[in-house]
C-alpha cells in the first residue's frame, strides 16, 4: 500500500470502452483522504462512467482503481459499507415511504442510528412519511442525499448532487459537505456546474472527452479567469498594438472603442492603454462558469466535448 | 434475522405474490371443489373432443378422479399460471430494476455481486415456491373432502412436481435476466422455451417416431411420469431441480462478471 494509504481514491490509467464507444481513457487521478474534490466536465465527458467504475458497477477495459485502499471488485462488500453513493440518475426500488426505504438502507448497511436519518431529513426539510414514488424531483434528491450521508461513510461519491434542489437546499447541501469534511470524510462530487463545486471543493478535476484535462486547486481558478474588456479612447487606436500583449486575444476595434478578452492579469493591457487618452474602461465580471470551463473544454481539440453527447 | 435485501425484495413483490397465490388458489378450488358437478361436463368434454386433442392436452381420461385432476389442474392451466408467476417474479430480481434504474441503489448495498444475486434469487424463489405450492396444499385438503379416490401420496407427488417445474423455469429465467439485464429477454427466452418444450412433450406423446422428444421437455419430468397414478418419481423431480439449480448458478456467475446498468 505505502503511498496509497492516505488516498481515498486512486485511479491508474483507468480506461473504459463500451464496445467502440469511448467511456474514459487513461484516467489517472488521486483524491486524498479527507479532501473534497469536485469532478467537473460537460455531459458525456465520462464523469458517471468513472464513478460507476469506482463502485464496481462497471469493469474497466484496462487500468485499475483503488478505493479506500481496497479493490472495488474483490472487496465490494467491505468497501460499500464505507461509501455513501448518490446516483446521477436517481431511481428508487419499490413503492415504499421514504421512512421504510431509508430503514432498508440502514439495515442493509448493518444498522444506522435513526436519529441520524431524522436529523438529515430535518435539515433538508424532507417529509419521511410520504411514498418516494409520489415525490417531486427535488424531494427524491433529498431522499438520495439522506441515504448517502446517513451512515457517515468514509467516502461520499455524489453524482450531480444538487440537481433538482432549490437554491436554499443547495446551500444546505453545501453545508452538509463542509460538515462531512470537518468530520474527516472524503467527498468526491461530480458536477457540470463550477459554482457549486467552487464553494466547497479543495480541488477540482476536469474531465473532457473521457480524459483528465486538469486538476487545479480551487483558489487558483480565479486567476485563470478570462474577462471581456471594453476600452473607450479619445481617438481611434491600432488593434495590432493590443493584439500582441500577453493574455490578450479577440481584439476588435471600431473607431475609438476597443474590445478584447483577457486571460489572467489585466496589467499588460492597462499599461498599454495608458499610453492613450482613456475615456472609459468596462470589464465584465469574470464568469467562471463559462470562461474557465471553455478554457479547458475548447483549448485543445476545440468543441468536440460539446459534441460528445450523453 | 433474514438479510435486509431479502425482506426488501419480498416487500416489493408482496402484492404480486398475493395476487398470483390468490389466482392459483381460486383456480384450484373452483375446479376441484365442484368435482361431482363437473363430472357430467367432463363426460361431455371427453366425448366432444377428438382423441388426438385430448392427447395433445395431456388428458388421458377425464372420468377417473386422477384423470380429472390431471386434466384440470396439472395438464395446462395450472402449470401455465405457476410458470407465468415464476417468470415475471424472476424478471424482477435483476432485469427490471436494471431497466428501470433502481438497480444502482440496490447494488450499492454492502454485498458482493454473488451475494446480491443469490439473495435476490432466494427471495424470489421462496415467493415462487409459495405460489407453486398452493395447489399442493389445497389439494391435500380438498381431495379427501370431495371424495376423489386418489392416494394422497400421489397427489403430493404431483403437487411437488409442479414446484419442481417452477424451480426449473425460475432457474432458466434467472439466467436470462442475470446475463442480459433485460426484462424482454427474460420473458421471450423463458416463454418460448416453455411453449416449445410443452409442444415437444405433446408431440412425443402422439407419435412413436418422436417419442424421444419427451426427454427434452421439463413437462415430461413433471407430469409425463403420471404421478397421480404411479406416485413418486424422485429421479425425474431431481432432474428438474438440477436443471434449475445449474441455470441459476450460471446466472449468478455471469452476473458477477458483467457490467451492470449500461
Amino acid at each position: 500500500m505505502g503511498m496509497t494509504s492516505n488516498l481515498a481514491v486512486l485511479t491508474e490509467d483507468l480506461t473504459k470502452f463500451y464496445g467502440q464507444r469511448r467511456g474514459i481513457e487513461s484516467l489517472t487521478l488521486q483524491v486524498g483522504a479527507g479532501e473534497v474534490m469536485g469532478f467537473l466536465g460537460p455531459n458525456g465527458a465520462g464523469k458517471t462512467t468513472t464513478i460507476r467504475l469506482l463502485l464496481d458497477f462497471l469493469r474497466p477495459t484496462s487500468g485499475r482503481a483503488t478505493v479506500l485502499g481496497l479493490d472495488p471488485r474483490r472487496d465490494k462488500a467491505a468497501l460499500h459499507r464505507q461509501i455513501g453513493y448518490l446516483p446521477g440518475e436517481l431511481a428508487f426500488p419499490g413503492r415504499e415511504t421514504a421512512e421504510d426505504l431509508l430503514r432498508f438502507f440502514g439495515d442493509a448497511r448493518g444498522g444506522v442510528a435513526w436519529s441520524q436519518v431524522t436529523g438529515l431529513a430535518e435539515r433538508l426539510d424532507l417529509d419521511l412519511s410520504r411514498p418516494v414514488r409520489a415525490m417531486s424531483k427535488g424531494n427524491k434528491q433529498k431522499v438520495g442525499l439522506v441515504q448517502a450521508f446517513m451512515h457517515r461513510p468514509a467516502l461520499l461519491i455524489l453524482d450531480e448532487p444538487t440537481s433538482g434542489l432549490d437554491p436554499l437546499m443547495q446551500q444546505e447541501f453545501l453545508a452538509m459537505v463542509r460538515d462531512a469534511r470537518d468530520a474527516g470524510q472524503t467527498v468526491f462530487m461530480s458536477s457540470h456546474v463550477l459554482a457549486e463545486v467552487q464553494q466547497t471543493a479543495d480541488r477540482v478535476a476536469i474531465i473532457r472527452d473521457g480524459r483528465l484535462a486538469a486538476v487545479e486547486r480551487v483558489e487558483s481558478l480565479g486567476k485563470r479567469a478570462i474577462r471581456t474588456v471594453e476600452i473607450h479612447f479619445d481617438d481611434p487606436v491600432d488593434p495590432a498594438e493590443f493584439g500582441v500583449l500577453p493574455g490578450v486575444s479577440e481584439v476588435t476595434v471600431s473607431g475609438p472603442v476597443l474590445r478584447c478578452t483577457v486571460s489572467g492579469r489585466l496589467d499588460p493591457l492597462i499599461k498599454a492603454a495608458a499610453r492613450h487618452e482613456v475615456v472609459d474602461v468596462l470589464s465584465t465580471e469574470p464568469d467562471l462558469e463559462e470562461t474557465f470551463l471553455s478554457f479547458y473544454y475548447h483549448s485543445e481539440g476545440a468543441g468536440d466535448a460539446s459534441r460528445a453527447g450523453a | 434475522m433474514l438479510p435486509a435485501l431479502v425482506r426488501k425484495t419480498w416487500r416489493d413483490d408482496r402484492r404480486a405474490v398475493f395476487g398470483w397465490a390468490a389466482g392459483v388458489a381460486l383456480f384450484t378450488v373452483i375446479y376441484t371443489s365442484f368435482y361431482s358437478q363437473f363430472q357430467g361436463a367432463a363426460e361431455l368434454k371427453q366425448e366432444a373432443l377428438p382423441k388426438e386433442m385430448l392427447d395433445f392436452l395431456g388428458i388421458a381420461d377425464m372420468l377417473s378422479p386422477a384423470g380429472y385432476l390431471q386434466a384440470t389442474i396439472f395438464s395446462l392451466i395450472g402449470p401455465l399460471l405457476v410458470l407465468m408467476c415464476a417468470i415475471t417474479l424472476t424478471a424482477r430480481t435483476i432485469a427490471r430494476p436494471e431497466e428501470e434504474g433502481g438497480m444502482e441503489l440496490l447494488l450499492a448495498n454492502p454485498l458482493s455481486r454473488t451475494a446480491f444475486a443469490g439473495q435476490r434469487l432466494a427471495a424470489a424463489g421462496a415467493a415462487i415456491t409459495l405460489v407453486a405450492a398452493v395447489p399442493l396444499m389445497l389439494l391435500m385438503i380438498i381431495v379427501p373432502r370431495v371424495g376423489m379416490d386418489i392416494p394422497l401420496s400421489n397427489v403430493a407427488a404431483a403437487g411437488v412436481g409442479l414446484i419442481a417445474l417452477a424451480w426449473c423455469f425460475t432457474g432458466v429465467a434467472f439466467l436470462a435476466g442475470a446475463a442480459s439485464g433485460r426484462r424482454g429477454t427474460v420473458l421471450t427466452i423463458t416463454g418460448v422455451l416453455a411453449v416449445t418444450t410443452y409442444m415437444a412433450k405433446a408431440i412425443a406423446g402422439m407419435s412413436d417416431g418422436w417419442h424421444w422428444l419427451r426427454w427434452l421437455s421439463p413437462f415430461h419430468y413433471f407430469i409425463g411420469t403420471d404421478p397421480l397414478h404411479t406416485g413418486w418419481h424422485p429421479v425425474e423431480l431431481l432432474t428438474l431441480v438440477a436443471v434449475g439449480a445449474v441455470a441459476a448458478l450460471v446466472g449468478v456467475l455471469m452476473f458477477d462478471r458483467r457490467d451492470v446498468g449500461v
